[in-house]
């Protein structure tokens, strides 16, 4: 699914130059759960947002799904995500102003589904995570539990064949983190592949295979049986 | 789609109570202001469109100027009475002509009810035909045929004849002629140039009584009767003007030199063109200015603009406070375009609420904006397709202009940098703001700039020396009815204390000079035509004390001599144009003016008899043969019993003339009046001054509260190092500081400009003090400092570990 080559990208400041990834090479099957793990500033979240077409490299290879993207635009690049990739953040970052229905709804409407559809799939979605009974709050009157299950909820509703998640845990006490891990592996065996990036040994034993990073680059991987 | 941007546009502005209310609030204001300029400019424009052809109906004017010099002396709205018939006659291109007189102030009688009307005019038999009038009885093709026939307005006939029907009832004028009344109309709209409250039968002129029909025919000296013109269907104006010369040597009487053209001519001016651009010498009624209408118009746009640029300010200034939804719609699949999409939808949206806003505060302000400036604006007039479709879309407009900066900002947010916190604004973008807040800013101190020199200039005609005494002083018409028994009124006058002194003359103070006749000088052993133009007043011997005129040569008129019936009194400017090197070498010299012959006697001090938008022109006294010739009385009252001293008049006015109504103004309310204008300019100068300010400062609070958000780290970091509150707010202070002085030095050359401009409508003028500039600069500082310190005062005290906890 996920085939990349050679991938480089530079943050330039007037004066300095940061290497965020290095010739990096990499490749992600599809139904596959990989862990990418490595200290701060190893390059993760870049290679997470050129991973989910919110970033461009500066060069090398990102083949997705058999296509080259490295160099779509930014409309190219909007158009494949909103249909194949999902996103779990730290803070799970939910719009205050819309409710649990309402933002899960969101993706729905940026890919053009209608109204009826949409709250069918909404209900489905929400109802398989748990929290239709909430779904007239606002995310201010969730627990963060309950706040990253919607979040978890608006990544799958598109149905996408990729799920990034960057450290979707990391704002959590352990309950609610294991309960966040069980739903992701649940949705890894239901077919979609998924790409996590944590700072948590604990978490990354839930995935397939943990890539460790250090200075832009994968330095080894470990095959979890 | 639309709806969800709707519905979190609704939800953000509920949130975000402050920042949603100071746009809601700046936008609604600045749109008010403007619908409210829009009412007046669109009432403004409207003046005589309503007549069916207005575009054809055109007023012939007359140019007097000096055939040798060709300079102009006087230009009228009037004409003499043979031109109109002659017109008619000789030109086709004429379809048809009609004529108005304004009758003078005369009293009317009805049984017991005698009232003065002050809006009489006389109207040839077409009139109802050619303006539209709105008639209520009569028949409108004949009510004005037959002599002293009257149609009367509404009001005037409910005035007296109460609710009895006033058709055929009969109407006593000045005590001597009976008019029939044929019917009555509609008062005149406001838009229109004048408002006959009666209306006399222009046939009734011919009797001798009144005029006389070959006076009619043959008195070319008596300008004052309005004539219309109404030319064939596209045919040009300008073509009719040239042929004008031919026609005028072909009827006109030779003069002595020169051909009628080479002293006279005939202009043809678009009847809707009378309220705004016409300010020829004798109107019917004070007329707008086109000037009038572009400087508000200004005003307007200054303030729509400043209001756009603080919706921009604000909306970007929240920005940060949305940047994570932006991220979380661009992650989730929102393209750039649907935010900048969303964005406008905003914008468009609160542009809407504040229209809708706008409008009722218009709608609630209209009446008070009546009482301060005087005029009789009604919303009634946005009311129409015309300006509806464009009020709708005026939102689109605004919303797009103000939202599109914000949203085009917001849109280009890396939405992962966002989400994690490491948003921070660029500083391209604050230069823009500080582009936008400059000029905020720059408009601010023009408008500044523009209410002081207004206030000034006004302060300055309101205090100047004018040279004759205007306070204390009571004027009343003067009426034929006093001729005979004028010394004997006089005494009675005078024998109370409190009254000073009373004179007559043709004129008063305030009013306008127009009547000149041509002068003569001695030359050798005759009398020989002087080549210049010298106004005159008829007066009595009294008129000169009643006004404390001084005399700088000779001495005033005086009973004492019975030849000063036919002597004169000149001013300085007259001397010095009959080309008297001083004022006293005139004393004593031969003069004519007109067809009399006499002594100069005495030179008077150049006074402000007319309006200071008036240049001091020469001008000659002279006591009139006929008492006729007089119009007003004088009254010089002592300035400590003035209930008393009134009393006394109107108790003598009604033994002497019991026919005759009583009134009477105050000169110095005539004073005001003259600059009622311009008092009006500053009023409205100073309230869209003062909201324009206030408005922009909404603004800077905004940037302020932006950029001091941005620099709380900073700031806590400083306060960690040891700086104290007041090192702090000067570094955030500084900035702001800046951009004021910047504006300022963009706004003076314009402000400059654009009041010299302003003030060259009158004679004399304040020239603009550098201190204005001065203070207007700091009066715009030190507004930016308190609205700034607010926040900077708030920053500095904040908690330094606060701030650097959160980082």
């Amino acid at each position: 699914m996920i085939k990349i080559t050679n991938l480089e990208k530079v943050y330039r400041t007037d004066e300095v130059e940061t290497v965020a990834l290095n010739k990096l090479t990499l490749e992600v099957k599809e139904g596959e759960f990989v862990a990418v793990m490595g200290p701060s500033g190893c390059g993760k979240s870049t290679l997470l947002n050129i991973v989910g077409l919110l970033d461009d490299p500066d060069s090398g290879s990102f083949m997705f799904n058999g296509i080259e993207v490295a160099k779509f635009n930014e409309r190219k690049r909007a158009d494949l995500r909103k249909r194949n990739i999902g996103f779990v953040f730290q803070s799970f970052n939910l719009i205050d102003e819309l409710t649990v229905f309402e933002n899960v709804e969101l993706p729905l409407i940026y890919t053009g589904v209608k109204a009826a559809d949409r709250k069918k799939r909404v209900e489905e979605v929400l109802d398989k995570m748990q929290i239709m009974h909430r779904r007239n709050h606002y995310p201010q009157q969730l627990s963060g539990g309950q706040q990253q299950r919607v979040a978890v909820a608006r990544a799958v509703v598109n149905k996408p064949k990729l799920i990034l998640a960057d450290e979707p845990t990391g704002n959590l006490d352990s309950s609610n983190g294991n309960e966040v891990m069980q739903l992701l592996t649940d949705l890894n065996e239901q077919g979609t592949t998924i790409v996590m990036v944590t700072h948590s040994e604990h978490d990354a034993r839930y995935s397939h295979r943990i890539i460790r990073m250090l200075d832009g680059q994968t330095v080894m991987e470990n095959i979890m049986v | 789609m639309i709806f969800n941007y709707l519905k979190i546009a609704v939800r953000n502005l509920l949130k975000y109570k402050f920042i949603s209310f100071n746009n809601l609030f700046g936008l609604t204001v600045g749109l008010a202001c403007c619908l409210l300029i829009l009412t007046y400019i669109i009432h403004e424009l409207s003046y005589e469109k309503y007549h069916d052809k207005a575009d054809r109906i055109y007023r012939v004017t007359r140019l007097f100027k000096n055939g040798e010099t060709g300079v102009t002396s006087l230009h009228l709205n009037t004409v003499s009475p043979p031109f109109g018939p002659l017109l008619v006659n000789d030109f086709k291109e004429i379809e048809k002509l009609t004529r108005t007189l304004q009758n003078n102030t005369v009293p009317f009688r009805y049984e017991d009810k005698i009232f003065n009307e002050l809006n009489s005019y006389w109207a040839d038999s077409n009139f109802f035909h050619f303006f539209k009038v709105d008639v209520v009885k009569g028949n409108p093709s004949r009510a004005l045929t037959d002599p002293y026939s009257v149609m009367l307005e509404e009001s005037i006939a409910r005035k007296y004849f109460g609710t009895a029907d006033p058709v055929d009832k009969v109407i006593r004028m000045n005590n001597q002629f009976d008019f029939k009344v044929t019917g009555t109309y509609k008062a005149f709209p406001t838009n229109t140039h004048f408002h006959p409250e009666l209306m006399l039968s222009f046939s009734t002129l011919r009797d001798t009584a009144i005029y006389g029909e070959e006076r009619l025919r043959t008195n070319w000296g008596n300008n004052s009767f309005f004539t219309y013109a109404m030319l064939t269907p596209g045919y040009d104006a300008k073509k009719l003007e040239a042929q004008f010369p031919a026609f005028i040597d072909r009827h006109m009487p030779k003069g002595s030199h020169f051909k009628p053209s080479k002293t006279t001519e005939l202009f043809l001016q678009r009847l809707t063109d009378i309220h705004l651009r016409s300010h020829l010498d004798s109107e019917a009624e004070q007329n707008g200015d086109i000037k009038r209408v572009y400087i508000f118009s200004a005003i307007a746009l200054f303030i729509l603009l400043i209001a756009c640029i603080n919706y921009m300010n604000l909306s970007t200034a929240r920005s940060a406070l949305r940047a994570r939804e932006i991220g979380v719609r661009k992650v989730v699949g929102a393209e750039r375009k649907s935010i900048i999409l969303q964005f406008l939808t905003e914008s468009v949206f609160v542009c809407w609420l504040a229209i809708i806003l706008a409008f009722v505060t218009t709608w609630l302000v209209i009446p008070l904006l009546n009482q301060i400036s005087g005029a009789s604006l009604s919303i009634d007039v946005l009311l129409r397709w015309q300006v509806m479709v464009p009020l709708i879309i005026i939102p689109f407009i605004v919303g797009i202009l103000s939202g599109l900066y914000p949203a085009i900002f917001m849109s280009s947010f890396q939405p992962i940098m966002v989400l994690k916190g490491l948003f921070r604004a660029g500083g391209g973008n604050i230069s823009f703001r500080k582009v936008l807040v400059t000029a905020q800013f720059a408009i601010s101190i023009i408008l500044i700039v523009s209410t002081a020199v207004v206030f000034k200039q006004m302060r300055f005609m309101q205090n100047k020396e004018l040279g004759f005494d205007r306070e204390h002083i009571v004027t009343l018409p003067y009426t034929s009815a006093l001729n005979d028994q004028y010394d004997a009124f006089r005494t009675a006058l005078l024998q109370e204390s409190a009254l000073k002194d009373v004179g007559r003359s043709s004129r008063i103070p305030t009013g306008r000079l127009l009547d000149a006749m041509g002068s003569q000088m001695k030359n050798g052993d005759t009398l020989a035509p002087a080549n210049v133009d010298i106004k005159y007043v008829a007066a009595d011997h009294d008129f000169t004390s009643t006004y404390g005129i001084k005399m700088v040569a000779g001495r005033p008129f005086s009973r004492d001599f019975s030849l000063d019936t036919s002597a004169f009194l000149i001013n300085e400017s007259a001397a010095s144009i009959l080309g008297f090197k001083r004022p006293e070498d005139a004393v004593g010299k031969d003069f004519g003016y007109g067809n009399r012959r006499g002594k100069l006697i005495g030179v008077f001090h150049d006074f402000h008899f007319e309006s200071l938008h008036q240049k001091i022109v020469p001008l000659v006294l002279l006591v009139p043969r006929s008492a006729n010739n007089f119009g007003n009385i004088s009254v010089k009252i002592a300035g400590s019993n003035l209930t008393g001293a009134l009393a006394h008049i109107e108790k003598t006015w009604h033994k002497f003339l019991p026919e005759v109504p009583y009134q009477y103004t105050f000169m110095d309310d005539n004073f005001t009046r003259l600059y009622e204008a311009e008092q009006r300019e500053k009023n409205i100068f100073t309230i869209f001054a003062f909201i324009a300010i206030f408005i922009a400062c909404l603004g800077l609070l905004g940037l302020s509260a932006f950029t001091i958000s941005q620099r709380v780290k900073e700031i806590g970091i400083r306060k960690v190092l040891g700086a104290d509150v007041s090192t702090i707010v000067t570094l955030l202070s500084k900035d702001f500081m800046k951009l004021v002085i910047i504006s300022a030095i963009i706004a003076f050359p314009v402000a400059w400009w654009a009041m010299n401009s302003w003030l060259q409508d009158f004679a004399y003028r304040i020239s603009i003090p550098w201190w204005i500039f001065l203070l207007a600069g700091i009066v715009a500082a030190l507004i930016a400092l308190a609205t700034i310190s607010f926040q900077a005062v708030r920053a500095a005290l904040a908690n330094p570990v606060k701030s650097l906890r959160t980082e």
